[in-house]
């Protein structure tokens, strides 16, 4: 069926009635789910509920969702209206599940298990991590089929382009997006209304709008999640975009590792299409729009803008130093909007619920919700969208659960491989993009490390120099050699071979690359570094000066000690993997130096605290 | 016409012109590794960096490259202020633990006061600093037989899986436009080796000086419409046959 | 406007290499007659009146801008001349096999092609040649 402009309120209000009294069993068989088994546990429940011979009275819809974002939780199946909420679900929990679902009684050990009060909680309304969540750019996440764009219509979806259709210029969209503050999610945080509004005013033609799907940060997955769970939601955003800037033909640039989200987005697209909602004559009036989607180059720098657009191009994905901005000259040198996913995906609810609604919340600089990729050492490890402004306590602690196993919270990472590390003393910080630039860090485009005293600081930093180093695109000198060199002194440093010139040498480092390098890989690479420097620095000039790294990470600076807090209980020796750990039964264990290599395996299993970290013999 | 103050003077400009060119023209040094006017700037080397501002940036000022800046007007740049020449040294620095026997990165490294490169140097380091003029030449002027292939410190300049590329067609241009001469090839007579491929020489039809290789004479004569026949004759021979027909044409 | 061009009498040329020498000489090659960018040829058996002075002649159509894939030659419309533009020159000698007259030489020593610009519009080997076998107008 086609729709139009005059149809489609009418459609959806019909949808909504007669999903009214539906419930749906969804199983998440989003890319964590299918590697749980996820399909395996959608099988087993289309089974059982076969063999439940439920009646006709009872309406039930069965199907799958996209990702979540708590994959560690999965293969996740909840159970719609109610929002019952059922984690690390297998195949043969089908029965059981349908069985409660007839009762009215949830199945309990499936039911997620509240950290603290030890409770089972029964639907994900009372799970705190999603309690505490405003979760706007994936309002639909896990809330609906992908791959049914009805159950997208129902939610709201292509209401807010009907209505741009049906009634606004395609200034005033533009006006409407700068009015509601939004910023870039994708890494740098520029004002989408402004590079909207040069686009639109540039001359040239064909424009194009290119949504980035590449997703290169290591741990990030909120854009793969959405992309994965509401493609349409991207696609209207990005539709809503074309119409604003009179782009005509858009890109949508996946990540290679993301066929799952490519098979999502391109079902939508012909969804879409045969509705009438993509393609010439958008819901019958005269805007026509087409997508295609593009492969990512495979690299880490083909996120960044410039090198993306000449991946499309068919070109070597490197960066292009540019004075001249995308919106005048961008994919074939043709006027060009680039927007992260989430950024797209916040535009129909902007259009929907009006400028103000959005800009109501957030801080003053960065308006609305900000999706982040927490993961490291949480107790849970997952997607957490908040207002921005929330502090990172609140997201650390509050939401994610705090540090696992009674250890201590060391610093946050964030903005991704080239952000920064902020130690405790910075947990208060109301996290937008200003603030977080203002700490020596950055948003990036939302990814959270978060690690405790079993990390070593200099280690940390070599490990982001070390990826920047592989992922360089070595066109430019400062980055390519620079870094080469900057992975040289850490490497050193955590070898136990630093110098105190080093970080001497490290300082100038990191000018060459902040001002001489030619795109923002190099320019923001040394933040791992300066971060580290600028809060940690007493582990660096402990790991030169002293030999010792407290950590216990730089095998060459740490050796592993057992003391009189030990209660034989020998749960260290079993976990040793190379067997240097000796005692007899209820008596004081000793580790044999010559063979230990410092994994600190044993420190990690000891609930006695016997276990202690010195400077190498 | 704009105009720019450069280096605290007025100096007008075409307007979309690069900062390096106006600053040549006024007779004003840049450095630049990677630059060269048959091919698009690539801002690769990051040597040509000059400090701009505006009035209206209110003392704030940044640092671009000039060989791909373009000229407008107000532009305030200067072309050696302290951070310009201390950033050039930072990159000299590492470029001298790359390739310490590349002469014009000696030779910079000597004019910005580079006694000891405060990296170890790789004494035995190829000269090629990935400066990409040989292959913006070959890809955008000559056939496209060499590309850079992997990235970051692993990047470098090669034919496709480094086997003899039937692209290439011997002309030389990569290796001599070269500003380190990094790329070796030998050209002996009517015998010519580069990038793995050896290649005959056409002598001269006239006498047996070497010409062009027959795979350039070939692609010339395919691209750009010049006959193959004139190219296979040496300039001079060319020359003397010219004499010939005023002599003839004389009586 | 119509430039001026080089006018070459065969029938008045002596081969006395005068103008090899001037061209030469402004063009610091060293004073290298062999250098210069143009060439007075003998007749071989050496008969007065049949020698020949060969030189560029700025062709309208000019085999070495056709071939040049660097458009490193290039034509002032004040004097009519081609120029060679040195920063533009990658040196592949496309220039040299292009000219079918051979009045694109290539230097080898300093591996870039030569050629006559006309002096900027005044040039030196008219005002040496002793016979007004070469004349500019
Ligand atoms: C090295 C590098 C990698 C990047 N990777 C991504 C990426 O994976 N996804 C993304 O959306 N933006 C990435 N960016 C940022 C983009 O260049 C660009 O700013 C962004 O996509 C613009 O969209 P936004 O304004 O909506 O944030 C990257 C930037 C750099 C310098
Ligand atoms: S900064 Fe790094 S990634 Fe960016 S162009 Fe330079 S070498 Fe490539
Ligand atoms: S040698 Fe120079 S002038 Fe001659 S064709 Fe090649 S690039 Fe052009
Ligand atoms: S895939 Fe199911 S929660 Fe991520
Ligand atoms: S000359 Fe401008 S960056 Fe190399």
């Amino acid at each position: 069926m086609k729709l139009t402009l005059a149809n489609i309120d009418g459609y959806r209000q019909e949808l909504v009635t007669q999903r009214k009294e539906l419930q749906s069993i969804m199983v998440c068989c989003g890319t964590g789910c299918r590697a749980r088994n996820g399909l395996g546990v959608a099988e087993a429940m289309g089974e059982a509920l076969e063999a439940a011979g439920l009646g006709d009275e009872v309406k039930v819809e069965l199907t799958s969702t996209g990702c979540h974002g708590w994959c560690e939780q999965g293969p996740i199946v909840t159970i719609e209206p109610d929002g019952v909420f059922y984690t690390n679900v297998k195949p043969e929990h089908a029965g059981e599940i349908v069985a409660g679902f007839q009762s009215g009684h949830p199945v309990q050990k499936l039911l997620y298990r509240d950290l603290t009060t030890r409770e089972r909680k029964v639907t994900y309304h009372e799970v705190p991590f999603y309690s505490h969540q405003t979760r706007w750019a994936m309002r639909n996440v896990g809330r609906i089929s992908p791959t049914e764009i009805d159950h997208y219509i129902a939610r709201d979806g292509y209401k807010a382009l009907a209505k741009v259709l049906a009634g606004m210029s395609p200034a005033e969209v533009v006006d409407e997006v700068a009015k509601a503050g939004l910023r870039g999610r994708g890494g740098g945080g520029f004002d989408a209304g402004r590079k909207w509004r040069s686009a639109a005013r540039a001359s040239g033609s064909p424009k194009y709008i290119i949504c980035n799907g590449d997703e290169g940060d290591p741990g990030a997955f909120m854009d793969r999640s959405i992309m994965e769970a509401d493609p349409h939601g991207v696609l209207e955003g990005m539709i809503i975009g074309a119409y604003a800037i009179g782009a005509t033909q858009g890109y949508i640039y996946v990540r290679q590792e993301y066929p799952l989200a490519v098979k999502h987005l391109e079902q939508a697209m012909a969804d879409a299409r045969e509705m009438g909602l993509l393609g010439e004559q958008i819901l019958g009036s005269d805007f026509s729009f087409e997508i295609k989607i593009a492969r990512g180059g495979g690299a880490f720098v083909c996120g960044e803008s410039s090198a993306l657009m000449r991946s499309i191009e068919g070109k070597v994905g490197e960066p292009r130093a540019k004075y001249v901005h995308a919106a005048d000259k961008g994919l074939f040198d043709r006027p060009t909007v680039l927007n992260n996913v989430e950024t797209f995906i916040c535009v129909p609810l902007i259009l929907d619920k009006g400028a103000e609604h959005f800009a109501a919340t957030g801080t003053a600089g960065s308006k609305g919700t900000k999706a982040f990729s927490v993961v490291g050492k949480v107790n849970c490890n997952g997607l957490i969208e908040v207002p921005m402004g929330t502090t990172l306590r609140e997201l650390i602690f509050d939401v994610a659960g705090g540090v696992p196993k009674g250890r201590t919270f060391k610093a946050v990472q964030t903005g991704g491989p080239s952000g920064g590390c902020l130690p405790e003393s910075q947990l208060d910080l109301a996290v937008d993009f200003d603030t977080l630039a203002d700490a020596g860090s950055m948003m990036g485009s939302g990814g959270l490390i978060v690690m405790d005293d079993r990390n070593c600081l200099v280690d940390v930093a070599r490990y982001f120099v070390k990826f920047l180093v592989d992922e360089s695109c070595g066109k430019c000198v400062p980055c390519r050699e620079g870094l080469k060199q900057m992975l040289a002194i850490l490497s050193r440093i955590t070898q136990g071979e630093g110098r105190t010139e080093d970080l001497v040498a490290i300082d100038k480092l990191c000018d060459v690359l902040k001002d001489g390098s030619l795109c923002a890989l190099g320019k923001s690479a040394a933040n791992p570094v300066l971060s580290t420097l600028k809060y940690f620095r007493s582990e660096y000039e402990e790991h030169i000066r002293d030999g010792f790294c407290r950590a216990g990470v730089c095998g060459k600076l740490c050796s592993y000690h057992i003391n009189e807090k030990c209660t034989g209980c020998a749960v260290c020796a079993k976990v040793c993997p190379v067997t240097c750990i000796s005692g007899e039964k209820k008596e004081l264990h000793v580790i044999d130096q010559g063979p230990c290599i410092q994994c600190g395996s044993c420190f990690d299993a000891c609930r006695f605290d016997a276990i202690e970290i010195r400077s190498a013999p | 016409m704009s105009e720019i103050i450069l280096n605290g003077r007025k100096v007008k400009v075409r307007k979309g012109e690069f900062l390096l060119a106006v600053a040549r023209r006024e007779g004003i040094e840049i450095p630049t590794l990677c630059q060269h006017d048959a091919v698009e700037p690539a801002g690769a080397c990051r040597l040509c960096l000059v400090e701009v501002t505006r009035p209206e940036w209110e003392g704030w000022s940044k640092l671009v490259t000039s060989c791909l800046f373009p000229a407008e007007d107000g532009l305030i740049v200067s072309t050696d202020s302290a951070p310009v020449h201390k950033t050039r040294k930072g990159i000299l620095e590492l470029l001298m633990a790359r390739s310490p026997n590349a002469v014009p990165v000696r030779e910079l490294a000597r004019q910005y006061g580079i006694e000891q490169c405060p990296y170890p140097v790789q004494h035995d380091g190829d000269n090629c600093i990935l400066c990409d003029i040989c292959t913006r030449v070959c890809q955008n002027l000559v056939t496209g037989a060499i590309s850079r292939i992997d990235r970051g410190v692993g990047k470098r300049v090669a034919t496709p899986f480094a086997e003899p590329s039937t692209d290439c067609v011997g002309c030389l241009a990569c290796a001599k436009s070269c500003p380190t001469a990094a790329i070796p090839y030998e050209d002996e007579g009517l015998r010519r080796t580069i990038w793995g491929k050896t290649f005959e020489v056409a002598s001269c039809a006239g006498c047996g000086a070497p010409t062009v290789t027959a795979e350039q004479a070939a692609w010339i004569e395919q691209s750009k419409g010049v006959s193959r026949e004139d190219q296979l004759v040496c300039d001079r021979c060319k020359a003397q046959k010219t004499a010939a027909a005023y002599q003839k044409l004389a009586w | 406007m119509v430039s001026k061009l080089m006018h070459v009498t065969p029938s008045k040329c002596t081969v006395c290499r005068n103008c090899e020498l001037a061209c030469a000489f402004s063009h610091m090659h060293g004073g290298k007659p062999t250098a210069a960018r143009i060439r007075a040829f003998a007749d071989d058996q050496q008969r007065e009146g049949h020698h020949a002075v060969v030189v560029c002649m700025q062709c309208e159509e000019a085999g070495c801008v056709k071939a040049c894939p660097a458009h490193a030659l290039w034509r002032n419309p004040e004097t009519g001349a081609i120029y060679h533009v040195e920063a533009r020159c990658i040196r592949c000698q496309s220039c040299v096999a292009g000219c079918p007259f051979g009045n694109m030489r290539w230097e080898a020593a300093m591996e870039f092609p030569t050629k006559c610009d006309l002096c900027d519009g005044d040039p030196v080997c008219v005002k040496f040649c002793p016979t007004g076998a070469l004349e500019h107008r």
